[in-house]
């Protein structure tokens, strides 16, 4: 290990190391810990001006109904929520084909294909903006869900089928040979023998995706306008316009915005790590 | 009609299992990408005709004072960001020991990449402000008023960049610690023995191992630079008069504001431009080793 | 009927020219045993047959039925995989089972089929189990549980036993026999390993370099190979290669000089070299003696190193001029095996002999030249 482990023996040591990490993260998380204080502050307490202060009074309930109850926030959770979870599910059915037959097929072109995945998925956004957004206007599904739901879909599997076909890759030939061998049709291997063991690239894909797909900004702007479909990127944007002085109650929304992300995170922690830094390094 | 289908399945398979997929991205990524530069050659509202216009909108964009500004913030937003990597390195360093409870400050530390660019943007724009923000109260301290970053035409791009670095320096830093978790054991061993330590070790034996992670943490970090947008629409909507834009920023404001489709293609295409001799790098460095082996 | 036929099976990996015209056909019930060196295209063969790699031409049938173009699961083959390729995510039942669920046999009948299998196997206790749970020694019987649920008419193994350690490959190798003779199934086997060669096939197939050397039972090969590669490529230690100059030949016969002044006759040549053409002679290391002057042919040596196994004993002996080519040892040394305990000690002088009849004679090209022996009958 680098750096050198400090030795168990060593507490004292030990105990200073864990106080100058915890000092170094309390400055890191700072911005973020400011935004929390005020969610809780009243407004009255916002008025005058004590941001720094111990907050007088602890207002998490009342700050985060009105947020739900006065704002369109609990509209655009519900948007991202319909945005986000069909798009993860297409991601998974379109990378686990897409990288099975990249990885377990060779074919003329196969090398070509997967390069334009790698590569695509590496484009800014603003490449394709004009097309995308006349496509979706042209099929009639600009300020709709589909519109989002396809373009992050179709996007998101870029990334996906590099992740999968590195991962399907690394599994040993010879059970596909097998599966093969005894019978079982492109379909059965597929279902029977692929999916099994992939699981757990499933479970870092969905994650990474989710993620990806709700902290979108951009294709939320673009592709949408109205309250009923707009995701809660976007629509928190729009919350900071309307309620400017209500500073507790913007810091409340950010918090919620931030939280089903950083929930998922650490609920799979170990599937997100592996899912980042397998996808960056390649299987 | 079955026994057709048995006889070919072994490729037919395949070839429907990859196409739904393929397509899908073969249109609305690759083809609306190649789209924008057949577009940048036209004068076009986004609704009515389109005007061949050749190389017009290319030519005006050489004469365009705020083009000039973009590409100087993304050269900005680019060498910023060169501060990510060296920085997560710094940090994963700092935090590479098992010792109880580090799993989670660990985790701690990797929260700011999970937060959506609005969330981070909007943070910022908190810290930033000069009557109660974060700066202040420090300023403050000192008895100094703390200047209007964001309304600050030579200051903004760069106080941008700091928020934008906070994430980036995470996911920096998850690349080096899974880098130092992969290290060669017998290696830091043998180093050990050969009486290398601190920075000797640093340079001689531990970074020629995280070779393959700094490649790719700079990667991800080029990447990242170019595709800056959504801090620059959050924080400053490009302001204080454009002087905060990017690339990214004026193909937006010129399409979606101004109805310049063709103009908003044309700087996209520049844009694209700029990625593609990226990526055609990066690709080639990623897929070689393969080559080799194949 | 035949069980197998190979006819004028070429197999080309873009430029690379993988097997080279094979033709062969296997009757059924035979154990095929196919050896050759690590990438002379056993595998290769072999996933041609199963389906797994297309043919670049040529024609395959299996019980008079043309499969070159049916898929693997048409064949009426099961594959035993080097690594053995058990599915982690599958119990051992559910693992055997695999190919017939596939099929969507009814489940009554899969249930019987993997019941034998693993009576067969000894494995009813382990049904339950996870690949991981089990032994190196389970997971194969396991892989070969899964070949037997699905009755076919071709076996096809991969180096099975490669993957074991040595006690373990002994009792599978004796297993594999037992179980052959009790299925009484045609079995097509391959591996590099000669030991598994001689012990196990009813015909061995040599293949080199993409071609097929030579087919024939294990004591056919080992006491007639049909070229010095065949002859060194079995019998282990190696034989002994020496160089040589045909000084005269007359009618069948032909004497050759090996060294300064080793002369050795040779009687009822297959084909008769040319006077004063370069060959080679190759002699056994069980067929030379030590100390035995008076055997036919003799040439006078010094021990270089003894090795002593127990059963037997291995002499390395230097003879100055007279050098081996491609031994074991990678040196000119001669091997000598003894079938006792002889000590000799390094650097004693001896006299190595052996039976003009014991010696091979090959051509330059390899060929082998000298008079077919009699085998031994078993
Ligand atoms: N898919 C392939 N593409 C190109 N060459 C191959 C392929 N598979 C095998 N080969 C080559 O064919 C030769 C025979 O391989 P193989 O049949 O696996 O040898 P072995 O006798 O050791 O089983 C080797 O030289 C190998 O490199
Ligand atoms: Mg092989």
């Amino acid at each position: 290990m680098y750096p050198r482990p400090i030795p168990e023996t060593n507490r004292s040591a030990r105990a200073a190391y864990v106080t100058l990490v915890t000092a170094v993260l309390v400055l890191w998380l700072l911005p973020l810990v400011t935004v929390m204080l005020t969610s809780l502050r009243s407004f009255e307490e916002v008025m005058a001006g004590n941001y720094w202060g111990w907050p007088k009074s602890f207002n998490l309930v009342e700050n985060y109904t009105a947020v739900f109850k006065q704002t369109a926030l609990a509209r655009y959770f519900a948007n991202s929520l319909i945005i986000t979870l069909p798009s993860v599910l297409g991601v998974l059915i379109l990378s686990t084909l897409t990288g099975y037959v990249l990885s377990r097929h060779r074919f003329p072109g196969n090398r070509l294909v997967f390069a334009l995945f790698v590569g695509g998925n590496f484009l800014p956004a603003q490449i394709m903006m004009i097309p995308v957004r006349d496509l979706m206007v042209g099929i009639g599904l600009y300020d709709t869900f589909f519109a989002l739901i396809i373009f992050h879909t179709a996007f998101q599997t870029g990334f996906a089928t590099l992740f999968m076909r590195n991962f399907i890759a690394a599994l040993p030939d010879e059970l596909f040979q097998a599966a093969r061998a005894e019978g079982a049709s492109p379909w059965q291997t597929l279902w029977h023998v692929v999916v099994p063991l992939i699981r757990p690239a499933l479970a870092a894909l969905a994650i990474l995706t989710f993620t990806f797909v709700w902290n979108d900004y951009f294709w939320a702007i673009v592709l949408t306008q109205s309250d009923a479909v707009k995701p809660v990127t976007a629509g928190l944007n729009n919350l900071r316009g309307e309620w400017v002085s209500a500073w507790n109650l913007v810091a409340a929304a950010t918090i919620m915005v931030a939280i089903p992300p950083v929930a998922m995170f650490f609920l799979m922690q170990r599937h997100f790590i592996a899912g980042l830094t397998m996808g960056a390094v390649k299987g | 009609m079955m026994r057709l289908w048995r006889r070919h399945r072994h490729w037919l398979a395949p070839t429907l299992f990859i196409l739904p997929g393929a397509l899908l991205f073969g249109i609305v990524i690759i083809l609306a990408s190649v789209q924008t530069i057949w577009v940048s050659f036209f004068d076009w509202d986004g609704v009515g005709p389109m005007q061949w216009v050749g190389l017009a909108n290319y030519e005006q964009l050489a004469e365009d004072p705020q083009f000039y500004v973009s590409l100087k913030n993304n050269v900005i937003w680019l060498g910023m960001f060169m501060l990510a990597p060296p920085l997560g390195l710094a940090l994963a360093l700092l935090l590479n020991q098992a010792i109880a409870g580090m799993k989670f400050l660990k985790s701690m530390f990797f929260v700011p990449l999970v937060l959506a660019s609005v969330t981070v943007g909007v943070v910022f724009t908190w810290v930033y402000d000069p009557t109660f923000g974060l700066l202040s109260l420090i300023y403050g301290w000192f008895g100094a008023t703390a200047p209007a970053l964001l309304s600050d035409e030579h200051l903004v791009s760069f106080a941008v960049v700091i928020a934008a670095l906070w994430p980036q320096v995470a996911f920096c830093l998850v690349l080096f610690l899974a880098g130092l978790n992969n290290l060669n054991e017998d290696l830091i061993g043998a180093g050990r023995v050969d009486g290398a330590r601190g920075s000797a070790m640093l340079l001689h034996v531990v970074l020629p191992q995280l070779r393959e992670v700094s490649f790719i943490a700079l990667a991800v970090t080029v990447i990242g630079a170019l595709r800056s947008f959504d801090m620059v629409a959050v924080m400053t909507s490009g302001g204080p008069f454009g002087s905060s834009t990017v690339l990214a920023y004026q193909m937006y404001e010129q399409s979606i504001f101004s109805y310049r489709f063709g103009y908003g293609a044309a700087i996209a295409t520049v844009l694209f431009a700029i990625m593609a001799a990226f990526i055609a790098w990066y690709l080639r460095t990623l897929l070689r080793p393969e080559q080799e082996t194949a | 009927m035949a069980s197998v036929e190979i006819q004028n099976v070429e197999k080309h990996y873009g430029g690379f020219h993988a097997l080279k015209d094979i033709s062969l056909t296997v009757d059924e019930g035979e154990f095929i045993v196919m050896v050759g060196p690590s990438g002379c295209g056993k595998s290769t063969l072999l996933k041609t047959i199963a389906g797994l790699e297309t043919v670049t031409s040529g024609q395959l049938k299996i019980k008079g039925r043309d499969v070159t173009h049916l898929e693997p699961g048409d064949r009426g083959i099961a594959m035993v995989f080097q690594s053995y390729a058990l599915y982690p995510h599958m119990t051992v039942e559910e693992n055997m089972g695999f190919g017939l669920r596939m099929a969507k046999r009814p489940k009554a009948e899969i249930d019987a089929a993997v019941a034998r299998a693993a009576q067969i196997l000894r494995l009813e206790e382990q049904l339950r189990k996870y690949p991981k749970q089990l032994s190196g020694g389970q997971r194969q019987r396991v892989a070969i549980g899964r070949a037997i649920t699905r009755s076919p008419d071709v076996f096809l193994f991969d180096e099975p036993l490669s993957n074991l350690d040595a006690a373990l490959r002994t009792q599978m190798r004796v297993e594999l026999s037992t179980l052959h003779a009790r299925l009484g199934s045609t079995m097509i086997y391959v591996t590099h390993d000669q030991v598994e060669a001689m012990t196990m096939a009813s015909r061995i197939v040599v293949l080199n370099g993409g071609r097929i050397e030579q087919v024939g039972a294990p004591l056919d090969l080992y006491t007639n190979p049909v070229n010095l590669f065949v002859a060194g490529f079995l019998g282990a230690p190696r034989m002994n290669f020496v160089a040589a100059k045909v000084s005269s030949a007359n009618g069948n016969s032909a004497t050759v000089v090996c060294g300064d002044n080793l002369k050795i006759d040779f009687d009822d040549l297959v084909e008769t070299p040319a006077a004063g053409s370069s060959v080679t002679v190759g002699i056994r290391p069980e067929r030379l003696r030590i100390g035995d002057p008076d055997a036919g042919n003799s040439f006078p040596a010094r021990v270089n190193l003894t090795e002593y196994l127990g059963r037997e004993t291995i002499v390395y002996a230097d003879a100055g001029s007279l050098s081996t080519s491609g031994s074991d040892s990678g040196t000119g040394v001669f091997t000598i095996q003894i079938g006792d305990i002889q000590p000799f000690a390094p650097d004693t002088a001896i006299t190595v002999g052996f039976d003009a009849g014991a010696a091979y004679l090959f051509d330059s090209n390899g060929k082998t030249l000298s008079a077919t022996k009699p085998v031994t009958k078993i």
